[in-house]
């Protein structure tokens, strides 16, 4: 068990004897030539049906969607062919002018630091508490899971009627404090609402990715830390902790790029509201897209998204590209 | 690690969690055998004295909740079920046995380099409104729009980078060993792929299954701006019932969220031990 997830790359095995032979020499036999480029022609056969989907979901969908970028086309002004260029325009607008993209934006990555470093530490924590011995363990284990395999609708959903100002959150507030506040009529409370909503809804896949690294860490240099003498604090911080690091990155990169995308919960939520004061970026585009009909700009505003998460994820993957890979060499 | 004992502190807040974890879903399931008089009390209702399954009922027919003098259901839910049923199970098939092939491929003959998860997860990092877009475009001009093969071709389009790279890494973890001693025995390498590794990853293809059916069942973003008329989906469904002058049947809402969550909770219990692996693209492997 220990080792396994960081060096299951190490299961890989070398080429086939045969491409292995080959792929030494440039020259070879004439044979092995043949065999070679037949082999070539198989794996490409294998491939051809997802990349050709991949391509035509990726490569023209964002074609179509950067051409459109650059105009100022919409539904009711004709063809998308007869669209003039208006270069930049609508970046320049995004950028410079709409302080409600802007706000968006920062809306969004605010929302997305806090509701990670939630769920990380309580995620981490769960999973340390699960190191331990208890009965009842694997049950325990299997219920605290359950949210995350419920679907964002019906978690929005849920949450709505819960914070609903006769629900139940306000029933237990009354109780403790003797308020029962409105929670979507305020922007801080509304907030609140979604930040909550989120943690409850994604912690488990952290407690989950942290259980799996912490049962993966090697036991030698733990052993070797207790008997010199450590205290659990620093096992924790010095020996335990840099050796989850690549997978704390990894799960952190992959909630990222999703709760970035934050949608489905806050529709059902507060649809951006009260006014536009929890509009994450997906709402906001969807709104420009699908209400107001603007698709160039939606489509302008989607780009400057993507490269910003772009940058972000490859900057953050650096450290841990290889075990993403799950290669050794 | 050295195993110790719970202490009573971290007892309690076990027991926190599980509470929390478990809240909002027995609200959930309460309110939906909540009789008509208990939806929107105040202080609101915990649990039904007199529990009924009328909300389920008119689910499928409308007329049904008519017997408690409550109005308001105007279509019911039959059509999105079936639709949920239809494009995720479609789907998640199509999407399954094209990413078999392909993480045979990628397992086995290619070289991947370090652009290769970048490439992966752009698939991801697109936000799906602006997918959306160029997608309703396209889809106008083909006559796709509004149809159940066009949802399934995105679905399948967008759950495909999950289905092949979880695929990959439980073709990694077949060795090659095995594949060259089938082929040396005179099989073709298609045989070899078919027959060897195929039924030794079986496990890896049923968790990978209820995965993408995860994944395909839950989404929300592309059935809500590619349906109009001719389809919908429990998703869609469920948002119309909350938005539309239905907005306080709490029952029939809640009924009709248990519904979309069943079959989700079943799934992930049956794929518990995989479901690291396929959230992170195969990286997190138990």
């Amino acid at each position: 068990m220990a080792d396994k997830t960081l060096h299951t790359a190490a299961l890989r095995i070398e080429p086939a004897p045969q491409e292995r032979a080959t792929s030494d020499s440039t020259g070879g036999s004439t044979g092995a030539k043949i065999a070679r480029r037949r082999c070539k022609r198989f794996a490409m056969g294998l491939a051809a049906p997802g990349q050709l989907i991949s391509i035509f979901v990726l490569v023209v969908s964002l074609l179509v969607a950067l051409v459109m970028s650059f105009t100022l086309w919409s539904p009711t002004r004709g063809s998308l062919f007869d669209a003039t260029f208006e270069g930049l325009f609508n970046y320049e607008e995004l950028l410079i002018y709409d302080t409600r993209f802007l706000e968006a934006v920062g809306r969004t990555v605010a929302f997305s630091v806090i509701c990670l470093s939630l769920e990380l530490v309580i995620g981490l924590g769960l999973a340390l508490i699960f190191l331990r011995e208890f009965k009842g363990k694997s049950a325990l284990f299997s219920t605290l899971l359950t949210p995350m395999m419920v679907m964002p609708v019906v978690v929005g959903y849920t949450f709505w009627m819960l914070f609903q100002s006769n629900g139940p959150i306000n029933q237990i507030s009354m109780f403790l404090f003797g308020a029962s506040p409105a929670w979507f009529q305020s922007a801080g409370l509304a907030w609140t609402a979604v930040i909550v909503t989120e943690v409850w809804h994604w912690t488990p896949l952290f407690f989950l990715i942290m259980l799996s690294g912490l049962n993966s860490i090697p036991e030698n240099p733990v052993r070797a830390a207790v008997i010199l003498g450590a205290s659990s604090r620093q096992i924790f911080w010095r020996v335990v902790l840099p050796m989850l690091k690549p997978i704390i990155i990894v799960a952190l990169v992959i909630r990222a790029i999703e709760v970035l995308k934050l949608f489905d919960e806050v529709f059902m939520l507060t649809r951006g509201g009260p006014s536009t004061s929890t509009e994450t970026i997906s709402l906001y585009i969807y709104k420009l897209a699908f209400q107001d009909f603007q698709l160039a700009y939606g489509a302008a505003a989607a780009f400057l998204v993507l490269i910003g998460t772009l940058v972000m994820v490859h900057v953050l993957l650096a450290p841990v590209r290889d075990q993403l890979l799950g290669r050794n060499n | 690690m050295p195993k110790k004992p719970l202490t009573p502190l971290l007892a309690l807040m076990l027991g926190v969690a599980l509470v929390l974890t478990l809240f909002p879903i027995f609200w959930i399931l309460m309110t939906s055998i909540k009789p008509p008089t208990d939806w929107n009390t105040s202080p609101a209702t915990w649990v039904p004295s007199d529990p009924t399954l009328i909300n389920f009922r008119t689910l499928f027919d409308p007329e049904a909740i008519g017997a408690f003098g409550v109005g308001g259901v105007s279509e019911s839910a039959t059509a999105a079920v079936f639709g949920s049923l239809l494009t995720s199970i479609t789907a998640t098939l199509i999407a399954v046995c094209i990413g078999f092939f392909a993480a045979i491929g990628l397992s086995r003959y290619a070289k991947i380099n370090r652009f290769t998860p970048l490439m992966i997860l752009s698939g991801r990092m697109f936000p799906p409104a602006a997918i959306a877009v160029p997608f309703v475009i396209i889809f106008a001009t083909v006559g796709l729009i509004d149809t159940y093969a066009g949802l399934i071709a995105i679905y399948v389009a967008i759950t495909l980078p999950f289905a092949t790279w979880m695929l990959k890494s439980f073709v990694d973890e077949v060795p090659r060993e095995v594949e060259e001693a089938a082929m040396v025995d005179g099989r073709s390498r298609m045989a070899a792929h078919l027959t060897v590794t195929g039924p030794l990853i079986k496990g890896g293809l049923f968790a990978t299954t209820l995965f993408i059916f995860i994944l395909n069942w839950s989404e929300f973003m592309f059935a809500l701006v590619l349906s109009y008329t001719n389809i919908e989906t429990i998703p869609v469904r469920l948002s119309k019932y909350v938005t539309a002058t239905a907005g306080t049947l709490y029952g029939v809402q809640a009924a009709l969220a248990v519904l979309a969550m069943a079959p989700l909770i079943v799934a992930g219990f049956l794929i518990q031990k995989h479901l690291a692996r396929g959230m992170t693209f195969g990286a997190v492997k138990r």
